[in-house]
């Protein structure tokens, strides 16, 4: 598997070009944002770690450009500011995950795996309920064609009621489903990622049913 | 006050300096007033002896006679106070009331009256108008006095005196007060300067207001130009700590990668000092960042919007390890705008929404709403919670960022130190879903 690593500083870069290569990558390291930009949007990567401050293009700006490029490798971006705004800047421009230094190699490494093992693990399944298409693999949905950012956990109760085959679903079932064992308070959890999910995918593709549970329906009205 | 007191010193000036005009004045009256009464005495006695003139005649020895005497009664009382004499070289002729006395002969002119203050008869002394005429042809200079004794005109002129003085005394009481109060006025300016003053070296950002009098003006613009001065060294100070911050951070990872390398070679113990070294300086750096980052909102200004900014900080969240398990809620209403820079916000509520989210058992709900005049923002999970210690530990002002150690603390100190700067209220208590509900509010203009 290729991972990009785009680091300036040398020092930093030797170690963790070092650690990607001991658990299994083929690294090819880049230590500006232009050669950055280039050589993500050529070859095709498995991941790619970007450091933020970058010397001719920013981290920041490397990102973007991939992904209107539409390249959609898994993306952990390392900040030195490590404040909020620059997490939401990076996370806003397509970034998966991100770390802030100083930060321990070996978690680099474990989260650079999660990221690779979420990206590719499965092979790709299309499941289309109304006007929803969720793609199992990737972990996303789009409604009407229209591509929606979902967290794991709205992923997984998304999941859950694709699968129920236009079956209502009691808020505890959903629960248990995704907690394992659950008591009373956690329906409230569940009330709470479906109103969220409501307000993503609009108000109609998931109905309550007073008393019974969820009924996923997928439509846009 | 103290001895180089200006108050002490214009009030002891002015004391002095009205005290000195006011014996001046008493002293001025009182010899003008002196010269009026003694003309006043001379004009009468000037009339008396013109009477004892109308009736003056020589006899042929060439002896004064006055025939009529003066009728005026003062005269006939021996030893009364009032006498008249007239006298040549060959005798004089004198009042009853002289008796065997005589009145003293002083220098005096044919032309006019000349009056003087002399010692008389009976150990009085007199008020006393002489001339020298001539009443015939004979050339015969005639001496006339009058003399009336003057020393209840002395003691009437002395009460007076005293009567002045005694007022004058008043006078300059109520000057002095006058001047006191008069001093306290224009002192005033310069206390409402201290209490300005005071302001200023509380933060850095505040100036001296233009309220002021021109006369201290230049003053205040010397303050205020030496505050802007003192506040651009302050900022660029924390933005080479902050600079310095972020350039250590690089560096730091390369170093925390040593500890990495160091335990596959087989130093454990190494590998483990290196962590806790490289744990100590981060926290540090964090401190040193957070605190520069508190300094820069404090009366930054700024608006933000809540929802926007929330929706972004929970997907980060959602990200983590933690929050992937994690059910967020935001009810934030649409419109709502809170009085503080967005970064600083999303610093604040970053934290809040991490910390609810490493504690959370299921949930994770942030909500904001306008309470009155005021911004509410509320971030509450379903986890633990927090003990009263505690949460009185991690709001409690005066406590410093690096105090409260890495972690979980560093959190929510850094939030209360930026909603202080923003003049926010951040308080913690326990959440209605049963674990901590943090809230921050804002009073909106």
């Amino acid at each position: 598997m290729r991972a990009l690593l785009v680091e300036d500083d040398p020092d930093l870069a030797d170690d963790v070009a070092r650690a990607l290569g001991a658990a299994g990558f083929v690294v090819d390291r880049c230590s500006d944002g232009e050669e950055a930009w280039f050589q993500g949007d050529v070859e095709d990567y498995a991941v790619a770690v970007l450091d933020l401050g970058l010397p001719r293009l920013d981290g920041l700006s490397v990102l973007r450009r991939w992904r209107s490029a539409s390249r959609t490798m898994p993306v952990l971006i390392l900040t030195a500011r490590g404040d909020w705004t620059e997490k939401v800047e990076g996370i806003d421009a397509g970034a998966d995950d991100y770390m802030a230094k100083p930060f321990a190699t070996g978690e680099l490494i474990a989260r650079v795996r999660a990221l690779v093992r979420r990206a590719s693990g499965h092979a790709s399944a299309l499941l289309t309920i109304g006007d929803l298409a969720i793609d199992t693999a990737r972990m996303s949905a789009a409604i009407s064609g229209r591509q929606v950012q979902l967290s794991q956990l709205e992923f997984r109760l998304l999941n859950f009621l694709a699968h129920q085959q236009d079956r209502i679903v009691a808020a505890g079932e959903i629960a248990e489903h995704l907690y394992g064992a659950s008591d009373g308070s956690d329906t409230n959890a569940v009330e709470a990622i479906v109103t969220r999910l409501r307000r993503k995918l609009g108000s109609h593709a998931i109905e309550t049913r007073r008393g019974l549970g969820y009924l996923l329906t997928g439509r846009t009205e | 006050m103290k001895g180089n007191s200006l108050r002490l010193r214009l009030l002891a000036g002015a004391a002095i300096a009205i005290f000195l005009a006011l014996t001046l004045a008493w002293a001025g009256i009182s010899w003008l007033f002196h010269q009026h009464v003694e003309r006043r005495e001379a004009a009468e006695l000037t009339k008396l002896a013109e009477q004892v003139v109308a009736g003056l005649t020589l006899n042929s020895a060439g002896k004064p006679v006055v025939d009529p005497p003066p009728s005026d009664p003062r005269f006939q009382p021996i030893a009364g106070g009032s006498y008249w004499q007239a006298s040549s070289a060959a005798g004089s002729v004198q009042s009853q009331s002289l008796w065997d006395q005589s009145l003293p002969l002083v220098a005096a002119g044919t032309d006019d009256w000349s009056h003087a203050t002399v010692r008389g008869p009976y150990g009085k002394h007199l008020t006393m108008v002489s001339r020298r005429v001539r009443p015939d042809a004979r050339r015969i200079d005639v001496a006339v006095r009058v003399g009336s004794d003057d020393s209840e005109m002395r003691s009437a002129l002395r009460e007076f005196d005293r009567v002045l003085a005694l007022s004058l005394a008043l006078l300059w009481l109520v000057l002095s007060i006058a001047a006191y109060i008069q001093v306290s006025l224009g002192l005033r300016p310069l206390d409402r300067l201290r209490r300005d003053l005071d302001r200023l070296r509380r933060s850095p950002s505040a100036r001296l207001p233009a309220h002021h009098p021109h006369e201290v003006q230049p003053v205040i613009e010397a303050i205020n130009a030496m505050a802007s001065a003192r506040e651009a060294d302050l900022a660029r100070a924390r933005r080479r700590a902050a600079d310095l911050a972020h350039s250590l951070k690089t560096p730091l990872a390369v170093v925390a990668a040593q500890s990495r390398r160091a335990r596959e070679a087989g130093a454990d113990g190494a590998a483990e000092s290196i962590d806790r070294a490289v744990e100590a300086v981060g926290a540090a750096l964090e401190a040193e960042l957070a605190r520069s980052r508190a300094a820069a909102a404090r009366g930054s200004g700024g608006e933000s919007a809540p929802l926007a900014i929330t929706e972004g900080l929970v997907a980060v969240v959602e990200r983590t390890e933690r929050g992937e398990t994690i059910a967020f809620s935001v009810d934030i209403t649409p419109d709502l705008r809170a009085p503080v820079d967005a970064t600083d916000l999303a610093e604040m509520l970053g934290a809040l929404i991490e910390n609810a989210a490493r504690h959370a058992r299921r949930q994770v709900r942030v909500s904001g709403f306008r309470d009155g005049e005021r911004l509410v923002l509320r971030v509450e999970d379903d986890g633990p919670g927090m003990d009263e210690g505690a949460i009185e530990g991690a709001t409690q002002r005066g406590v410093r960022i690096d105090e409260t150690g890495s972690g979980h603390g560093l959190g929510l100190a850094i939030v209360r130190d930026l909603a202080e700067a923003t003049e926010g209220d951040f308080r913690l208590e326990r959440a209605p879903l049963g674990g901590l509900a943090a809230e921050l509010r804002w009073t909106l203009a």
